[in-house]
C-alpha cells in the first residue's frame, strides 16, 4: 500500500516512467491482436528486435560521424525514433509482401531477421562509444529516466496510432479476416493492409523506445493471448486486451520499484503468470 | 454483348504468377440462370471462379460484364478461422458495415436469425454456410457465387441449402455455383461449364450431365 501511494503521489519522481509504462501497456495490445489474428505473431518477436538494431544503427551513424553529434536528449530521441521506424516499417514491407503472396511467412525466414538483428545491434553498441550510452538499459527494459518532453512525444504518438484503430476497426478486421471477400467487394485491401502496418509499425518502434525490445514483444502477444481465452466478441477482446496491458504494467511497475526490479522483466513475468492463471482457470471451469 | 448476358469471359488465362491453370477459357453466364461449374480434383474450378469475382486477376484476356454488376461470393467456410470472435450477426455485418435491421433480414431469409448471437466458430457447417450466403446476399447481389456450398456436410444439411438456393433463384438471381455433386446439379442446374484437362465445355445441364459425358470426364470404365 506504501508503495501505491507513493507511486499515485503527483510528486513520485519517476512519475513519467509510470506514465510511460502504463501507455505502452494499453497501446501495444491494440496492435497486437491484429498480429495474432493474422497469425503473425512471430513477426510480432522480430519486429521489436529489428526495431532496436535501427536505434543501433541510428547511433552507430552518428559514432561514424555520417550523422552530426544529438546534443540535447530530445535530439537523441528523435534519431533513435526515426532509427526505429525506418527499420521496423522496412521489415514490415519485407514481411508484408511475402504475407500478401499467400505464403504464411516461414517462421524461419522471420526467426533470421529476429537473431541477425539481436546480432547486429550488440556489434553496433560494442564500437559505438555514444550508442551504448541508454542503450543499454533500454534493451534491458528499464525505464528509468523519461523526460516530460519523450513522455508527451510518446503519448501523441500512440494517440495518433490508438485512434485510427479504434476508428476503422471494421476495415482492419475485413481486411485481416477475410481478404478474399474484400477483394470481391472492391475494397482497397493494399491501402487498409498498408495503413495497418505502418500503424504496427509505429506503435512498435515507439514502445522499443520507451520499453526496449523485450517488453514491447510481451505486451504485443500476451495481453491478447490472455484476453482471447475469455471474451466473446472482437470489441470485448480489444478491450480486456488493452486493459490487461494497462494494469500490469501499473503492477509491474509498483512490483518492480518495491523490490528493486527491473521494470520491464517484472512487467512480462506478471503477464505470463496471468497466461498461466488464465489457463488454469479455462481448464477447471 | 447479348442483353441475356451477365458475364464473358474472352480468351482468358487464369492463374497464378507462376502457375497457368487454364488457358484460352471463352464462355458465358447468362442472366437468371443456375449454372454449374464442374470438374474433377485439381481442373481449375476454385481458380476460375477466384478470376471470376475478381480475387485473381485474369493472365491474360478479359472479363466483359454487362453493365455494372454486383457480385455476392460465398466461400468455402473454412476459410474463416476460428481465431476471430464473430458472432453471426457479426459476420454479415461486416459487408454491411451500420446496417443492422438489412443484416438481420438477410439472416432470417436463409433461416438464421437465431444463430445471429452464437460464436460462428461454433455453429454446425451447414448453419455456417447459410450465414455466410446470407453475408453474400447482405451485398445485394446481382450474381451469387459459391465455392462447394454443399461440400462436407450432411445430405440434410446440404438438401436443406439446395433448397435455399433455389428459392434465391426463383427471384431472379443469377447462381454460379462449384460442386463435385453431379447427382445434385443435375436437379438444380440448368446449364453446366465442365473443366477438363485444361479444357471448357459448357451446355445445357441435360445434355452435360449425360451419364456417359460424366463417365468420360472422371474418366470412369463401369464395364
Amino acid at each position: 500500500m506504501e508503495t501505491l501511494r507513493e507511486i499515485l503521489d503527483p510528486d513520485f519522481l519517476l512519475r513519467n516512467s509510470v506514465c510511460t509504462s502504463l501507455l505502452v501497456g494499453l497501446a501495444a495490445p491494440l496492435v497486437g491482436i491484429y498480429l495474432f489474428l493474422r497469425r503473425l505473431v512471430f513477426m510480432g518477436v522480430a519486429l521489436p528486435q529489428i526495431s532496436s538494431c535501427g536505434i543501433a544503427f541510428a547511433f552507430a551513424l552518428q559514432g561514424w560521424g555520417l550523422l552530426p553529434h544529438a546534443h540535447d536528449t530530445a535530439e537523441e530521441h528523435a534519431l533513435a525514433l526515426l532509427g526505429s521506424t525506418v527499420f521496423t516499417l522496412a521489415a514490415i514491407m519485407v514481411f508484408a509482401a511475402f504475407e500478401r503472396r499467400g505464403r504464411s511467412t516461414p517462421e524461419a525466414r522471420i526467426g533470421a531477421f529476429y537473431v541477425l538483428a539481436g546480432a547486429t545491434s550488440i556489434l553496433l553498441l560494442v564500437k559505438n562509444p555514444f550508442g551504448e550510452h541508454g542503450m543499454l538499459d533500454m534493451l534491458k527494459g528499464e525505464i528509468i529516466a523519461v523526460s516530460d518532453g519523450e513522455l508527451i512525444f510518446t503519448a501523441i504518438i500512440l494517440v495518433f496510432v490508438t485512434a485510427p484503430l479504434i476508428i476503422f476497426r471494421k476495415h482492419f478486421l475485413m481486411v485481416s479476416y477475410d481478404r478474399e471477400m474484400a477483394l470481391t467487394l472492391k475494397k482497397p485491401v493494399l491501402i487498409w493492409d498498408g495503413f495497418l502496418f505502418a500503424l504496427i509499425g509505429l506503435t512498435i518502434s515507439t514502445a522499443v523506445l520507451s520499453v526496449g525490445p523485450l517488453v514491447t514483444f510481451g505486451f504485443l502477444l500476451l495481453p491478447p493471448l490472455i484476453a482471447h481465452q475469455f471474451a466473446r466478441t472482437m470489441r470485448q477482446f480489444a478491450l480486456v486486451s488493452s486493459l490487461i496491458g494497462g494494469i500490469t504494467a501499473f503492477i509491474g511497475f509498483a512490483l518492480a520499484y518495491r523490490w528493486d526490479l527491473p521494470v520491464g522483466a517484472t512487467d512480462v513475468v506478471l503477464l505470463g503468470l496471468l497466461l498461466a492463471a488464465g489457463w488454469a482457470l479455462k481448464k477447471l471451469f | 454483348m447479348h442483353a441475356d448476358l451477365l458475364l464473358q469471359l474472352d480468351n482468358v488465362t487464369a492463374g497464378y504468377p507462376r502457375q497457368v491453370v487454364l488457358q484460352s477459357v471463352t464462355l458465358s453466364v447468362q442472366r437468371n440462370t443456375f449454372t454449374a461449374l464442374l470438374g474433377p480434383n485439381g481442373s481449375g474450378k476454385t481458380t476460375l471462379l477466384k478470376t471470376l469475382v475478381g480475387i485473381i486477376p485474369p493472365l491474360q484476356g478479359k472479363l466483359i460484364w454487362n453493365g455494372q454488376v454486383r457480385v455476392g461470393y460465398v466461400p468455402q467456410r473454412d476459410v474463416l478461422d476460428s481465431i476471430f470472435l464473430l458472432s453471426g450477426l457479426e459476420v454479415v455485418q461486416m459487408v454491411t458495415q451500420s446496417e443492422k435491421q438489412w443484416a438481420l433480414q438477410c439472416l432470417q431469409s436463409t433461416g438464421t436469425a437465431d444463430l445471429a448471437r452464437k460464436q460462428f466458430s461454433q455453429l454446425s457447417g451447414g448453419q455456417k454456410q447459410r450465414v455466410l450466403i446470407a453475408r453474400a446476399l447482405a451485398t445485394r447481389p446481382d450474381f451469387l457465387v459459391l465455392d462447394e456450398p454443399t461440400a462436407g456436410i450432411d445430405p440434410t444439411a446440404a438438401a436443406a441449402i439446395m433448397e435455399l438456393l433455389a428459392r434465391i433463384h426463383a427471384t431472379g438471381l443469377a447462381i454460379l455455383m462449384v460442386s463435385h455433386d453431379v447427382a445434385l446439379m443435375r436437379r438444380n442446374a440448368q446449364r453446366v461449364v465442365w473443366l477438363h484437362h485444361g479444357k471448357v465445355t459448357e451446355g445445357p445441364a441435360a445434355e452435360m450431365l449425360s451419364r456417359e459425358r460424366v463417365l468420360e470426364i472422371f474418366e470412369l470404365d463401369l464395364g
